[in-house]
C-alpha cells in the first residue's frame, strides 16, 4: 500500500515536476533595437509546441543550460500559437547568455505562469493599453489578441511612449497600426535626436489629449518604468477610473515561478501566482508594491 | 482516533522494532544544543531536547538539493536520488509537525512540489511531549497540540506513554511491535488530563495572535521597524532556523569546460540583501528595516490571509538564534502595547 | 569549446591562492584540460610571458611600484582578469594599517636602509586596473574558484556569493559562538562560501572573505562591546583583513 504510493509520488517527480523546463528552439533573432532583441521560440517536442497556449500578460521561466533560469513576459498572442515571442533586454545573466544564441540555438521553457489579463472582464469593454519603454513587451501579446479578436472588445486603444524613435520597440509593427480605422494606435517620443520621427514628440501623458475615454467603459493596461506608474495612474484616476480598472504588470525577482521561492512576494501576495498583474487597488494595498 | 499505551521502559524496543520503517533519526545533544541525526545506537537519542538548531524541515527541504541534472543530449532530467530513502524521524515537538502542516500548505497546494510531497510520504513521523522552556510560545500560536501530521504521538504519562496513532503507517508501526502495547485505562486519562493543564501553565511567554494582521496593518509605518533595522544583522539565523521558512533560491551549477551541470536549490533568507533584487539592477526591499518588516509582516500578516494562520508556530528558535536578541514576542507585544514581564 | 590561453599570476601575498589552484589535484587535471595554461611561473619554468591572454589570475595586493607595473602589463594583455584571495580583492593583511605613513614603517623597520625599498601602501587589484571578477578568501575556496572558471568558460559571470558565514554556519548546526558570548565571531559580518569552517572549529570568523553586502558594523561593535570585549580588541579583530576595515572606514566618513 505504502509501496504503491511512493511509487507514484516518485514518478511525480519526473512526469509532473512543476518545475520541469522543456527544450525549445530558436527559431528567429530579431535585432529590434540595441540590447532589446526579439527572440522567436518553438518547443522542440511538437506534442508540447502544438498544445502549449497562455493568457496574455502571462510570462515563462527561461532556462539557459548551465547559465541559470529567469522570467520573461510573453509578448505573442495566444491567437498567434505554434511559436512563442519574447521581448528581452539585455540585463542580467540569464538574459545576457540568450543574447550570445544564434538561430537554431536550443533553450528550455516553463510555464506559462501568472494570471494573465483577466480576459473575461476585458471582452465587451473599451480596451486602453497604455504602455512605456520595455512595458510594451507584456503589452503587445494583449493587443494582438485584441485585434484577433476585434469582434469580442469595444474601442481598442494603444498608447506607447519610448525615450527615442530609436528605442522604441516593435516600432514597424506599431507605425503600421497608426492608421487603421478599428483601433487607435497613439505613438509619442521624449524626443528625436535623428530628427526622421514624423509622430508626436512630448511625454507619454500628452497622448492622453489627443482623445476621449468613457472610464466606466473602460480598463486600463498600464506598464512600464515606475514614471509610467507615476503619471499615468494619476492621470487615469484623474479621468474617473476606478482603482480595480485600472491593470497593471509588475516586475520582481522570481525563481520558481509557481509561489514556493518566497522572492517575489509583496505584502501577502506573490507576483508570480497572484500576479504579475495586478489592480491598481491591489497595488496601493499591498506595502512597497509600486 | 486509535491510542494505546507503552512502557517508557519498553521505548528502546520500540525503537528497534521501527528501524525496519527506515533509517531512525531522532535528537542528539552536542555541547548542550541538539540536532537531529541519525542514530548509531540508541542511547544517542535525547527526547528530553528542548528545541534542535535546526528543525526538522531539513529533511523536506535540504539545505541544498540537486532538482535537475543536464545534459546536452537528454536536457534537464529530474534527480531522484535520496527522495526514496525512508526515515523515521523520532520525538518531534508539536510545534515542528505543526510547522509540516504548514509547509504542506506551500508546497502540496496550487502547484504540488514533487521533491518535498514525495519526503513527507517517505519520513514516518513520531512526535513527543515536551515542557516549555523560557522561548516557547506555542501555546500563543496554537501549536502546542498536533492533532495531524504525525505518524505517531507519544504523550508522557509518568510510568508510559501514551501513543496516538495517527496513520495507517502508525498502526502498521503499532502492529508491527505486537505486545509493548497495551489498552489505555481510566486513571491514564485522568493523568492525561491533569499534565496538560499543569503544561499549560508553565508557559513563561504569551502573545495574542487575535486580530494580528490588523495590529500590522496599522503599525506598518511605526518606529519600531527602523530601530529593528538598525539592530538587524542580516545575517539570516533567524530563517535558517525557522521551521516555517521555506525561501529558497536556485541556481546552475556548470560542470568545468561543458554546458552540462546541476540545478540546485538553497536554502535563502529574505533578510539577505540580494533577496528582491531583479535583474535590472531595482531592489525592492533595499534596507534591512524594509527586510525584517517584511520577514514579520509575512508570517504575522500574510500568511494569515494566504493559508488562514499566521506561519509562526512559536518555538522559540529564532529567539534563541538572534545575536543581538531580537525577540518576535517582544515585537509583537510592543506593536500591540502590551508589556510582557518576561519578553524584554 | 575552444581552450583559452590562461595566465596565473602573484603580485605581494603568500601565494596561497595559487597553492589552492594546484592542490586541486585530480580536477588539476580537468582544469589544465580546459585551460591553455601559458603564464604560470609558480608551477612552470616554461612560459610565455608576451602572448595575450583570454584570462588572466592574479594573486596578491599591490604593494610596490614593480606589483603596479606587473599588474598593468597583465590587464594590457588579458580579455579577463579575475583577482583570486582577499589581498588581491581587498588589498588582505598587508592594508591592515593602511593609514599609516609609509616611510615611517620602512624606516621603523629597516632603519635608514629602508628608505631605498620600493614600497607603497597595500591596494587592491581594482584600486589600480578594471577588474573582471573577484574571488576572495584567504585562501580561496576551491569550489568557488572552480564554479567560477567553469562560469566563466560557459560564458557567464559566475553569481556573486551573498550569503553570511552566519548562515552558513547555521545550516551545519555549528554552535553559535555569538549567542554563546565567548567570542568576537565575524560571521554576520563576512561573506560566506567557507562553510563556516571556523566556527565549525569552534573558531570564531576572522573575516578573511571580507564584508556582506549591507554589514552591519555598529551593530556588531555594539554587542561585542556589550558581551564585555574592549573598543581596541574591536577594531583590531576587525581590521586584519582589510575589507572590514575598508567598511569601518566608510562608517567613519559617513559619520563625519
Amino acid at each position: 500500500m505504502h509501496q504503491q504510493t511512493e511509487t507514484t509520488l516518485h514518478r511525480s517527480v519526473v512526469r509532473e515536476n512543476p518545475y520541469q523546463p522543456h527544450m525549445a528552439r530558436i527559431v528567429r533573432v530579431y535585432n529590434m533595437v540595441a540590447d532589446n532583441y526579439l527572440f522567436t521560440l518553438r518547443f522542440v517536442d511538437e506534442q508540447i509546441a502544438g498544445t502549449f497556449t497562455h493568457r496574455p500578460g502571462q510570462f515563462i521561466m527561461l532556462s539557459l543550460p548551465g547559465t541559470g533560469e529567469a522570467p520573461i513576459s510573453i509578448s505573442s498572442s495566444p491567437s498567434r500559437p505554434g511559436v512563442l515571442e519574447l521581448c528581452v533586454r539585455r540585463v542580467g545573466r540569464v538574459t545576457n547568455a540568450l543574447y550570445r544564441c544564434r538561430t537554431n540555438d536550443l533553450v528550455a521553457i516553463r510555464g506559462p505562469y501568472g494570471n494573465g489579463f483577466p480576459m473575461e472582464e476585458l471582452m465587451g469593454k473599451n480596451v486602453l493599453l497604455v504602455a512605456g519603454g520595455l512595458g510594451i513587451a507584456p503589452l503587445r501579446s494583449l493587443l494582438w489578441y485584441a485585434i484577433d479578436n476585434r469582434g469580442r472588445f469595444e474601442n481598442i486603444t494603444v498608447m506607447y511612449g519610448a525615450r527615442t524613435p530609436q528605442d522604441m520597440l516593435f516600432r514597424d509593427e506599431l507605425v503600421s497600426l497608426v492608421g487603421r480605422t478599428d483601433l487607435t494606435c497613439l505613438l509619442t517620443v521624449d524626443e528625436d535626436p535623428g530628427g526622421d520621427w514624423k509622430g508626436h514628440i512630448g511625454l507619454l501623458p500628452q497622448l492622453f489629449d489627443y482623445l476621449a475615454i468613457r472610464p466606466e467603459r473602460t480598463c486600463a493596461a498600464v506598464c512600464g518604468p515606475p514614471v509610467v506608474y507615476r503619471f499615468i495612474l494619476k492621470r487615469l484616476l484623474d479621468l474617473g477610473f476606478t482603482k480595480d480598472r485600472i491593470l497593471m504588470s509588475l516586475e520582481r525577482r522570481m525563481r520558481c515561478g509557481v509561489g514556493k521561492c518566497g522572492h517575489c512576494s509583496v505584502g501577502y501576495k506573490y507576483t508570480c501566482i497572484h500576479g504579475p498583474i495586478f489592480t491598481y487597488w491591489d497595488a496601493i494595498n499591498l506595502p512597497e508594491m509600486i | 482516533m486509535k491510542i494505546l499505551k507503552l512502557e517508557k521502559g519498553k521505548l528502546d524496543l520500540f525503537a528497534s522494532v521501527v528501524q525496519q520503517f527506515g533509517e531512525v533519526h531522532a535528537p542528539t545533544e552536542h555541547e548542550g544544543k541538539f540536532s537531529f541525526k541519525r542514530l548509531n545506537s540508541w542511547s544517542e537519542a535525547r527526547l528530553d531536547y528542548n528545541r534542535t538548531v535546526l528543525p526538522p524541515r531539513k529533511y523536506f527541504l535540504p539545505p541544498r538539493e540537486t532538482l535537475f541534472k543536464y545534459r546536452e543530449a537528454t536536457g534537464y532530467v529530474p534527480a531522484t536520488e535520496d527522495l526514496e530513502k525512508r526515515v523515521v524521524l523520532f520525538g518531534v515537538h508539536a510545534c515542528d509537525i505543526h510547522a509540516l502542516n504548514i509547509l504542506d500548505e506551500v508546497f502540496g497546494k496550487g502547484y504540488l512540489d514533487p521533491y518535498y510531497l514525495t519526503r513527507r510520504k517517505n519520513i514516518t513521523i513520531i512526535g513527543i511531549d515536551c515542557t516549555p522552556d523560557e522561548h516557547c510560545f506555542c501555546r500563543s500560536m496554537r501549536a502546542d497540540f498536533a492533532e495531524t501530521g504525525f505518524d505517531l504521538f507519544l504523550k508522557d504519562i509518568g510510568d508510559h506513554y501514551l501513543t496516538f496513532v495517527g496513520t495507517a503507517r502508525g498502526d502498521d508501526m503499532v502492529i508491527a511491535t505486537g505486545p509493548l502495547f497495551s489498552e489505555v485505562t481510566h486513571s491514564d486519562i485522568v493523568e492525561y488530563k491533569r499534565r496538560s493543564s499543569q503544561k499549560c501553565d508553565t508557559f513563561k511567554l504569551d502573545l495574542e495572535i487575535r486580530d494580528l494582521p490588523e495590529i500590522f496593518e496599522l503599525e506598518y509605518q511605526a518606529d519600531i521597524w527602523e530601530e529593528l533595522g538598525e539592530k538587524c544583522l542580516s545575517c539570516g539565523n533567524c530563517s535558517m532556523v525557522c521551521p516555517t521558512c521555506y525561501c529558497y533560491d536556485v541556481a546552475d551549477e556548470v560542470k568545468l569546460g561543458s554546458h552540462d551541470g546541476d540545478r540546485v536549490r538553497l536554502w535563502d533568507s529574505c533578510l539577505f540583501a540580494t533577496h528582491a533584487l531583479v535583474a535590472g539592477g531595482e531592489n525592492f526591499r533595499k534596507t534591512r528595516s524594509s527586510r525584517i518588516k517584511f520577514r514579520f509582516y509575512h508570517k504575522q500578516r500574510g500568511f494569515v490571509a494566504e493559508y488562514g494562520r499566521p506561519s509562526c508556530v512559536g518555538c522559540g528558535r529564532c529567539i534563541e538564534a538572534c545575536p543581538v536578541g531580537i525577540n518576535i514576542v517582544g515585537v509583537i507585544n510592543r506593536l500591540r502595547g502590551v508589556e510582557h514581564a518576561s519578553t524584554d | 569549446m575552444s581552450r583559452p590561453n590562461v595566465g596565473i599570476f602573484g603580485l605581494t601575498g603568500c601565494a596561497g591562492d595559487q597553492l589552492v589552484i594546484l592542490n586541486c589535484e585530480d580536477r588539476f587535471l580537468h582544469i589544465i584540460a580546459a585551460l591553455n595554461i601559458r603564464d604560470f611561473a609558480m608551477a612552470s619554468s616554461d612560459n610565455d610571458s608576451a602572448c595575450d591572454l583570454d584570462l588572466a589570475i592574479v594573486e596578491g595586493a599591490v604593494l610596490s611600484r614593480r606589483d603596479e607595473e606587473q599588474l598593468e602589463r597583465i590587464r594590457a594583455r588579458s580579455r579577463i582578469l579575475v583577482a583570486i584571495g582577499t589581498c588581491a580583492v581587498w588589498g588582505g593583511i598587508a592594508a591592515m594599517d593602511g593609514d599609516t605613513d609609509r616611510s615611517q614603517l620602512v624606516r621603523d623597520i629597516y632603519g635608514e636602509c629602508g628608505e631605498q625599498f620600493d614600497t607603497t601602501p597595500a591596494r587592491a587589484l581594482h584600486e589600480i586596473v578594471g577588474v573582471d571578477l573577484n574571488i576572495s578568501g584567504c585562501p580561496i575556496e576551491e569550489e568557488e574558484f572552480l564554479s567560477g572558471i567553469s562560469n566563466l568558460l560557459n560564458g557567464d559571470l559566475p553569481i556573486a556569493p551573498t550569503t553570511p558565514v552566519c548562515a552558513e554556519c547555521k545550516m551545519r548546526e555549528y554552535n553559535c559562538l555569538l549567542t554563546e558570548r565567548v567570542d568576537m565571531c565575524l560571521g554576520p559580518l563576512t561573506l560566506g562560501g567557507c562553510n563556516a569552517r571556523c566556527p565549525g572549529l569552534s573558531i570564531g570568523c576572522v573575516g578573511c572573505r571580507g564584508p556582506v553586502d549591507d554589514a552591519n558594523l555598529e551593530s556588531v561593535t555594539a554587542l561585542f562591546m556589550e558581551n564585555g570585549f574592549g573598543r581596541e580588541d574591536i577594531a583590531r579583530k576587525l581590521r586584519t583583513f582589510a575589507g572590514l576595515r575598508v567598511v569601518a572606514h566608510t562608517l567613519s566618513e559617513d559619520e563625519s
